[in-house]
């Protein structure tokens, strides 16, 4: 794969990718099988999420988190995490 | 929903040169003037060959994917949806330039949205200012022999 430029927020979501292909992995399922269970046309948006270019859009996190077996909420703060680091800080970091 | 594959692909893994022109080509019109930053080339877990265009800084999101399905080009916005379907590279490119005016226009509409706000919020503000100002300079006289 040619990589230009390393910036951080491609390494963030190249981190978020690689943890969302080793839960997918987990599940057993393939980039296609989880495309079908997204009800997803073509199965290369799943390429460009776990390949660290594309983002999983908020509104269908749950959607991915259920077809991948695991807890929403948990699947949406990791990925928030990854994302928008500074938001989960504020939201789950910071001490009241 | 069936997930559309193709087994047994004709040129799996890369692209072609003469695809790859036509994509760089694309991209850097796309580059200098400002819409995206840089492209990337990769594969799906399938081997199917995908072109990642970045948009610009800080964010770097992809704002468009080219994937090569057999012979089908499929091109996808960053959230995933299909903007085009076709097996002709030509059509594909017009496709991309297109899509790509369209997010433009999609930015510049929100901006101008987004100013109109902000616009009406401070003359809302400024005509509250104006009455209070008013109001003082009427009672300020009578006000004045009581201080």
């Amino acid at each position: 794969m040619r990589v230009a430029k390393a910036v951080p927020q491609v390494k963030r979501r190249k981190q978020a990718g690689n943890w969302l292909k080793e839960l997918r992995g987990r599940a057993g399922m393939s980039q296609i099988e989880l495309a079908q269970a997204l009800g997803l046309k073509y199965y290369t948006f799943i390429s460009q999420v776990e390949n660290g270019f594309g983002r999983v859009p908020t509104e269908s996190m749950e959607a991915w988190a259920r077809a991948l077996g695991v807890d929403p909420s948990s699947f949406a703060r990791e990925l928030l995490s990854h994302y928008d680091p500074e938001l989960h800080r504020l939201l789950f970091e910071v001490n009241r | 929903m069936t997930v559309v594959m193709f087994p047994g692909a004709a040129q799996h893994g890369s692209w072609q040169r003469i695809e790859l022109q036509q994509f760089v080509s694309m991209s850097s019109d796309a580059i200098a003037m400002g819409e995206a930053s840089t492209w990337y080339v990769g594969v799906t877990e399938r081997n199917d060959p995908q072109f990642f265009l970045i948009g610009p800084p800080p964010e770097h999101d992809c704002i468009l994917t080219v994937s090569r399905l057999g012979r089908l080009y499929v091109i996808e916005d960053g959230a995933g949806h299909v903007l085009f379907e076709s097996n002709n590279l030509t059509l594909l490119g017009e496709q991309a330039v297109a899509a790509l005016r369209r997010r433009k226009t999609a930015i510049v509409a929100r901006v101008a949205v987004a100013w109109g706000a902000l616009r009406e919020f401070c003359e809302e503000k400024t005509e509250a200012l104006g009455e209070h100002i008013e109001l003082v300079g009427h009672f300020a006289p009578q006000l004045a022999p009581l201080v």
